[in-house]
């Protein structure tokens, strides 16, 4: 067990752990806001974002921030064509057919990726920095990239939902969809922008996830059950919800070590999402209609 | 009607009794039939790339012994199925060689479950299985007698793993185990093993799989202050371990299995990450002149620890038939443990054994594998273990023992 003293050092762990966590719960729930249903393929295009932002990276010899700029475009792309291709058609079926189909998509994406690149471990080409300890608390510089990373994300997405035209016309779509198109207001578009933002943060966190481990066809998918409790505890459909809900779980994985051996953390995130099920159904953000 | 019917039956049994006589001269000329031995190893599957090899050796002893007058006066013949690496595609392949080709043994199984499967037929058979499987439950199973393997078990692995961090002059070990069924039961022997050569296990701990990050893992081992931490988890855990290990200025030694630290996890981490991270696999004995021997035999410059204890195996089984003078799976079971321990003359291959055998002299079959001794569930009571060690980035052979 861990002692009670090392309580900040945890907080500190889970709070990195859980702003990269949000970054694909963020695409998650946007997508949820304004289509309407759980989209799995998160899981295969955070791996396609990895495996972009690794070709950038050790391929083509881009520093880090233009290759995780390659993530974010190519798994927003991939996530455009592969709803036009696939998801669309299933979305009239209602959202548990699509869901599932969201399912045996990412399964397939997740084999295309591994047709080209095997099933080998990979790592960005990227020197390994020592931890510095700030106040007794240990955190690394490359963590401290991948959190303001993840905090600029956020916040451009903020940005671009408040301020920008076709933000407000997402946000319009995701509040009543059929009040959006009596103003005006194209779904199609919407549809396709909200899939390349949700795709692309997908990418962008699978590719921060991987500068800090290794990549390889199953990142995103090992990646998805935290994502989904993050996105599900947070509220599903609203974004400063995933945000909170991927803190709540990264942190909670992290303080559970006080108590409980680290074998159980994965736990964790499902005890949070039994409780909030149960005692909040629409999670701590959550919309009182989802 | 009737007598016409008879007649054409009479006519059949006259005729066919007539091709009897014919084909007699030739039964009676030929030598005696020729003793057939099951080979049962994957040729397609997960295990596609032992089983093949293991298959070859086993076929190059029985060669050897084919030219030196066979077993029992006898030739020997191997009838060889592809267990698919697929325990429903072995209990077929058991099933045949069991019931139709009737042989006394099968060489080979790979996969622990089809180990698992194809077991039971075996000894409800009467018919002697060898193994290379690890799972610790194998030789646990109510085989009586009729299963030997030559694949270290996770306890002695934990046990040598233990030796050898104890004779590194380390004081102080952590363990961090994936979650998995040998994490408890390693760290268990382990423990114990380090406490009698005068070392410590100063804390274990089992981690979750599938997580980005293990820095507080990495905290709660760091405060115990260890010499040498224990990785003993898969290659993409312990990638990120290692990665984590290095952030917190870990400088102490780092020990793994050689499946967690392969030659990609390597190339996918800075060199400074993995620099002098040693590794363990188990090893054929590269001391032993049995180990000499399969070299020429096989014509391969280093026989790994499969093909060798495929080649103790048919070494083995050949050895205790002969010892029996009889060739049924029972006489296997009930002589293996006479020809390959006790105070018998050494002996490193299959015909110098059968030539001392027929001198009626004792044996003691000392394998390209490893001594071959076994308990009386039949695992191995030792074997050799290759310690590797990563230099730049490659490893760098630090000693078989």
């Amino acid at each position: 067990m861990t002692p009670l003293t090392e309580i900040p050092q945890l907080v500190v762990n889970g709070a990195m752990a859980g702003t990269i966590l949000a970054v694909p719960a963020m695409g998650l729930t946007a997508i949820y806001a304004v289509l309407r249903f759980p989209n799995f393929a998160i899981a295969s295009h955070a791996t396609v974002g990895a495996f972009a932002g690794y070709l950038a990276n050790v391929a083509l010899h881009w520093p880090v921030l233009p290759s995780l700029t390659a993530a974010f475009l190519v798994a927003g792309c991939v996530g455009v064509a592969s709803d036009e291709v696939v998801l669309k058609r299933f979305r009239p079926a209602g959202y548990i057919t699509t869901a599932i189909a969201s399912i045996a998509l990412t399964i397939a994406l997740e084999n295309v990726i591994r047709f080209f690149f095997g099933n080998e471990l990979r790592g960005y080409d990227l020197p390994i920095a020592r931890d510095v300890r700030i106040g007794g608390i240990r955190v690394g510089p490359q963590q401290l990239q991948n959190l303001a990373v993840a905090v600029a994300a956020m916040a451009a997405l903020f940005a671009f939902l408040v301020f920008t035209r076709m933000g407000k016309a997402m946000r319009a779509v995701a509040d009543n969809p059929m009040l959006a198109s009596i103003k005006g207001i194209n779904a199609d578009v919407i549809g396709r922008l909200v899939n390349f933002v949700g795709m692309g943060l997908a990418g962008l966190g699978g590719m921060l996830i991987g500068l800090d481990t290794t990549i390889d066809p199953l990142t995103g998918f090992r990646a998805i059950l935290s994502v989904f409790a993050a996105a599900v505890v947070g509220g599903l459909g609203s974004i400063p919800g995933a945000v909170i809900g991927a803190l709540t779980v990264g942190i909670g994985e992290e303080l559970c070590l006080l108590f409980l051996s680290p074998d159980y953390r994965s736990a964790v995130g499902f005890v949070a999402i039994l409780l909030v099920l149960t005692l909040r159904p629409r999670g701590i953000l959550g919309e009182a209609r989802a | 009607m009737s007598e016409v019917v008879s007649s054409r039956r009479r006519f059949v049994q006259a005729s066919g009794a007539l091709a009897l006589t014919a084909l007699a001269p030739g039964v009676a000329r030929a030598q005696p039939a020729a003793l057939q031995l099951g080979v049962l190893t994957p040729l397609t599957g997960a295990g596609g790339f032992d089983g093949p090899r293991m298959a070859k050796a086993m076929q190059a002893v029985i060669d050897e012994v084919n030219a030196a007058g066979g077993l029992l006066g006898r030739k020997v013949v191997l009838v060889t199925e592809d267990d698919q690496t697929n325990p429903e595609a072995a209990v077929r392949a058991a099933r045949k060689l069991i019931d139709v080709t009737k042989v006394p043994a099968i060489m080979g199984t790979w996969a622990s479950a089809v180990t698992t499967a194809v077991a039971p037929l075996c000894w409800e058979s009467r018919t002697f299985l060898t193994t290379v499987s690890g799972a610790d439950s194998i030789t646990k199973l109510p085989h009586q007698g009729y299963l030997i393997r030559t694949q270290p078990n996770n306890h002695l692995q934990a046990g040598k793993h233990a030796e050898f961090i104890a004779s590194l002059g380390v004081k102080r070990c952590f363990m961090m185990s994936i979650q998995a069924p040998f994490a408890q039961p390693t760290q268990e022997r382990a423990t114990e093993v380090l406490k009698q050569k005068g070392s410590q296990m100063v804390g274990t701990l089992i981690y979750d799989k599938d997580k980005t990050t293990y820095r507080s893992e990495v905290d709660q081992a760091l405060r115990t202050n260890p010499d040498l931490i224990y990785l003993n988890g898969y290659a993409p855990d312990v990638t990120i371990l290692l990665r984590d290990l290095y952030r917190a200025s870990y400088n102490g030694m780092r020990f793994a299995q050689s499946y967690a630290v392969t030659t990609k996890v390597l190339e996918s981490l800075p060199h400074e990450v993995t620099e002098g991270v040693i590794t363990v696999q188990p090893s054929a004995d590269v001391t032993s002149p049995a180990y000499e021997l399969a070299k020429k035999r096989l014509g391969v410059a280093e026989p790994d620890s499969y093909e060798t204890q495929a080649t103790d195996w048919a070494s083995l089984v050949s050895l205790s038939i002969a010892k029996a003078n009889a060739a049924t799976g029972t006489a296997i079971r009930d002589n293996v443990r006479r020809i390959c321990q006790g105070t018998g003359t050494k002996v490193y291959s299959a015909v110098e054994g059968l030539k001392l055998l027929a001198q009626g002299k004792d044996i003691n079959y000392e394998g390209a594998s490893g001594p071959c001794d076994f308990t009386d569930i039949g695992d191995i009571t030792d074997c050799k273990f290759r310690y590797n060690k990563v230099a730049g980035g490659k490893f760098v052979l630090l000693k078989v023992a």
